[in-house]
């Protein structure tokens, strides 16, 4: 015995959802860098809030709880998929001796990057992180971003996938070095000249 | 522990500091190096940056500019 009325609200909910999966699915898709397992995640989010409706103020107040949704949804698509994960072999060691001479010292000093604030205001500087995240090795890629946009500390990142503090410092210092390369290249080295 | 670190440490010990509090005698080293280094802390300027870039973006995307 359906009501009209919860009827049509339900309706209405399933549209709002239709409209917003396509950005989280661009969301899932960054932090997870697997379109498979992206799906997945949106899809248990859209199924869990079809299951508990509720009325918003508006779209973006449905979209930030169903973001907040998502975040548990994307650590437990990484927990269930962290075996295939860290058995993935990834280069990066070289990096450190591309940098710095044998004696440690640096072959090249690092440019000065300028005011933050004045390149977060530009929409194109935005492209450019996106593709260098993008760019990252999957693994590397995948850690960085629990880090930086799931906001995991260390310790839930270690514990959730069983892995050692040493291990994961190690792959986020390579992400963060290859970051900071692509941007150098891809954006600082182009803005000068 | 040597106190005084190389431009190589210290990077790695600048990213670290990211993701964990540095031991107090980390710390001093850190701080040590960067009074007498003029590469180094325009690198920890970079990282903190790249901190800045990512949370920026993340907040575009969790709102409506995704």
């Amino acid at each position: 015995m359906t009501e009209p009325a919860t009827r049509a609200k339900q309706q209405e909910m399933a549209q709002q959802l239709e409209k917003l999966r396509p950005q989280l699915l661009k969301y899932a898709t960054l932090q997870l860098r697997n379109a498979a397992w992206a799906e997945d995640a949106v899809s248990e989010t859209l199924l869990a809030a079809l299951e508990r409706p509720q009325s918003f103020a508006g779209q973006s107040q449905l979209k930030t709880w169903l973001i907040g949704i998502l975040k548990h949804k994307l650590v437990d698509q990484i927990r269930r998929n962290s075996k295939e994960m860290s058995s993935t072999a990834e280069d990066g060691q070289e990096l450190d001796d591309e940098l710095f001479h044998p004696d440690g010292h640096w072959r090249e000093t690092p440019q000065d990057w300028g005011d933050p604030e004045h390149c977060l205001r530009q929409a194109d500087f935005f492209a450019v992180l996106e593709a260098c995240v993008d760019k990252l090795p999957g693994v590397q890629g995948r850690l960085f971003m629990m880090r930086e946009w799931l906001e995991l500390d260390t310790e839930e990142i270690c514990k959730e996938l069983s892995i050692s503090p040493t291990n994961l410092w190690v792959m986020l210092h390579r992400a963060r070095l290859r970051l900071r390369d692509c941007l150098q290249i891809g954006w600082f080295a182009g803005a000068q000249a | 522990m040597k106190l005084m670190k190389t431009c190589r440490e210290v990077t790695g010990l600048t990213l670290q500091s990211l993701d964990r509090n540095l031991l107090w005698r980390e710390r001093l080293a850190v701080r040590l190096h960067m009074a007498i280094c003029s590469a180094c802390p325009k690198f920890a300027r970079q990282a903190q940056f790249m901190r800045s870039a990512m949370g920026r973006w993340k907040g575009y995307s969790e709102q409506d500019k995704l």
